[in-house]
């Protein structure tokens, strides 16, 4: 292959490897700037990723929707999951359909497994990502504040078409940096 | 003949006129029958493997440092901030592209650098906009997007990194075998790549640790994609996988001669005497069935079809290489590749009789040991010799070790082969002294 033709080749190669990262930051800006605000009740923990760094493991308190008899559901199978708000403004899911909705909203995920007369999603709401020292310290902070009995951390989430992308993540009033915040100061 | 002997030759061939052995036109002739040989120098050698080792430690470092996710940026900064490895790194590798074309070592060490930097870039946006986290789709994302650079650069570093990144794929996968095989075809690009890199003679290093990355990959791979509708064909598909290492380590597509520079060879060959001693235990046979790793999901029909087609492609290759080898009536060479074939064998005896496998691969091996024990004497080659004596030696301490085998059958055989080989003994002493 001669010079000329290589770092043609290499020019498109490298415009494919910028424009994959860079629509995927165009996707989740779009969805940040134009998706609607849901609040999803959660319990974070803290795991870590070699290569993405430390998060916050978020498990959402209602994952699962109760199953119809007339829908055969298998693992994997893409759904779209329901989303209402309960009176004290947080979303729950309440059903899952195979057509994607056109006027409520909703989430587009996948079945995790059906036991019985409910169906547990794999919801795309798992993981925030958090300075190397701040993830544990947040995970502290939930569990300090779950003792006082007030089990309200909620996580953000802006949903547009079915596709949701996580905006903060709230423990009482506060964004959980903002209690990390407070914290060190005391 | 290989490059060290040439090489030798050469440096003799002046003493040899001088001395009045060999007319300078015969000198003449020889160094054109043998041609120029091309060798590398160390320097360039070390600069291509510190070049690399650097890249690969440079990125390595950024990930780890983009990981430590830095709150106080807002998130267009740090939108901003994971594309900016990436350009780096694609700008270093366009200008070795454009400037250093020639360089090994440049485009080497900028293609691994431009490799991790694109893992870094999609990891920092994952951490930006907390994206969920499926890891299958994140390395195989980036394992995309770097493969074409192993043929625009002739990179390797990018290949290991890139089969690497799909086993790890198939792993994340290894309870779907529907999709985990799609390891094979995604494996099967870098195949143009290790062809040439084998023929690169200045590279017998690139090749080699391309050759062990493979082997590594595609036995774990295999754990994770193949024989899941089939229980117990573990014992067939990794001895026909390991046959297929060793006859394409046997190919003389390279005038190589140590064995660390063969790692196909050597380790398909150890692969293939561990698993046909592993096949002379009783357990192996008797819970074939429950060895087996079938998951909860019932895979059948059109799913399992391409589990089936790998399969047999593999086990197809390893019979036919053997055959072609058979041909050549090379029993020394052709040998340690039988063991798929009695495997097949011993497989369809299963649940019948537990004694007919455990025979065939006592027999085997201790036919398999004595043939390197015969080759070796005959070539004067003692370590052949002696690794032939250390197959036996294994052989018999297991077997002296078994508790289900009555002691009179066990004494018996002991004494029959320890005659045998006494005997043998004396033939040889008696041919060797005959022949010098």
């Amino acid at each position: 292959m001669n010079r000329g033709l290589i770092i043609g080749l290499f020019l498109c190669l490298s415009f494919i490897q910028i424009t994959t990262p860079l629509s995927m930051i165009i996707k989740r800006e779009s969805v940040l700037k134009a998706g609607a605000q849901f609040k999803f009740k959660t319990t974070p923990v803290d795991p870590y990723d070699a290569f993405r760094g430390r998060y916050v493991a978020l498990r959402l308190e209602e994952n699962y929707v109760p199953a119809v008899k007339e829908i055969k559901l298998s693992r994997g199978r893409t759904v779209y999951a329901l989303i209402t708000i309960d009176s004290q403004d947080f979303a729950r899911f309440t059903a899952v359909v195979t057509a994607r909705p056109s006027d409520k909203p909703y989430i587009q995920t996948k079945v995790l497994y059906v036991t019985g007369d409910k169906v547990y999603l794999d919801l795309p709401i798992d993981r925030y990502y958090m300075e190397e020292t701040s993830a544990p310290a947040a995970e502290r902070i939930y569990q300090e504040h779950a003792q006082r009995g007030k089990q309200d951390a909620y996580v953000m989430v802006r949903i547009k078409d079915g596709f949701a992308v996580i905006e903060s993540l709230y423990v009482g009033a506060q964004t959980i940096e903002d209690a990390l915040r407070q914290e060190r100061k005391r | 003949m290989n490059k060290m002997g040439i090489k030798w030759l050469y440096q003799e061939l002046p003493e040899l006129i001088t001395k009045g052995i060999l007319t300078k036109e015969i000198a003449d002739k020889m160094r054109q029958y043998y041609g120029e040989v091309k060798s590398i120098s160390k320097t360039t050698v070390m600069l291509i493997i510190l070049g690399t080792i650097g890249a690969l430690l440079i990125g390595l470092g950024i990930i780890l440092l983009l990981a430590h996710n830095w709150e106080q940026f807002s998130r267009f900064t740090r939108a901003v901030l994971s594309l900016v490895p990436l350009v780096i790194g694609q700008a270093l590798a366009l200008w070795v592209l454009w400037k250093r074309p020639q360089s090994g070592a440049f485009k080497e060490g900028s293609a691994t650098f431009l490799s991790l930097m694109v893992g870094a870039s999609i990891a920092l946006i994952s951490q930006t906009y907390n994206i969920p986290g499926d890891t299958g789709t994140f390395i195989l994302t980036w394992m995309l997007l770097i493969i074409p650079l192993v043929y625009l650069m002739q990179a390797s570093i990018p290949a290991v990194i890139y089969l690497i990144g799909i086993t790890a794929w198939s792993g994340t996968h290894g309870d779907n075998p529907v999709t985990s095989v799609l390891f094979w075809p995604l494996a099967a690009i870098t195949i143009p790549h290790f062809i040439w890199a084998l023929r690169q003679e200045m590279y017998a290093l690139r090749a080699a640790l391309f050759s062990l990355a493979m082997i590594i990959c595609v036995s774990y791979a295999a754990s994770f994609s193949l024989g899941k509708t089939w229980p117990g064909s573990w014992v067939i598909i990794f001895p026909s996988l390991y046959s297929v290492f060793y006859f394409l380590g046997r190919l003389e597509v390279n005038k190589i001669t140590t064995n660390w520079q063969r790692p196909l060879r050597l380790i398909g060959a150890m692969g293939l005497f561990i698993l046909a001693f592993l096949f002379t235990f009783r357990y192996i046979w008797q819970y074939l069935d429950e060895y087996s790793y079938i998951t909860s999901e019932n895979i059948a029909g059109i799913s399992a079809l391409p589990d089936y087609i790998v399969t047999i492609a593999i086990i197809a290759g390893a019979l036919l290489l053997f055959y072609d080898k058979v041909k050549l009536k090379n029993i020394t060479i052709s040998l340690p590749g039988a063991v798929p074939l009695l495997a097949i064998i011993a497989y369809f005896f299963r649940g019948q009789s537990i004694v007919i496998p455990l025979t065939i691969f006592n027999v085997y091996l201790f036919i398999l040991s004595l043939s390197r024990i015969t080759a070796g004497i005959r070539g004067s080659n003692l370590a052949v010799v002696n690794t032939g004596m250390l197959m036996l030696a294994i052989l018999i301490i297991a077997r002296f070790f078994d508790s289900d085998i009555s002691f009179i059958i066990k004494g018996l055989v002991f004494i029959i082969v320890g005659i045998g080989f006494l005997v043998t003994n004396a033939i040889l002493a008696r041919r060797m002294r005959g022949a010098k």
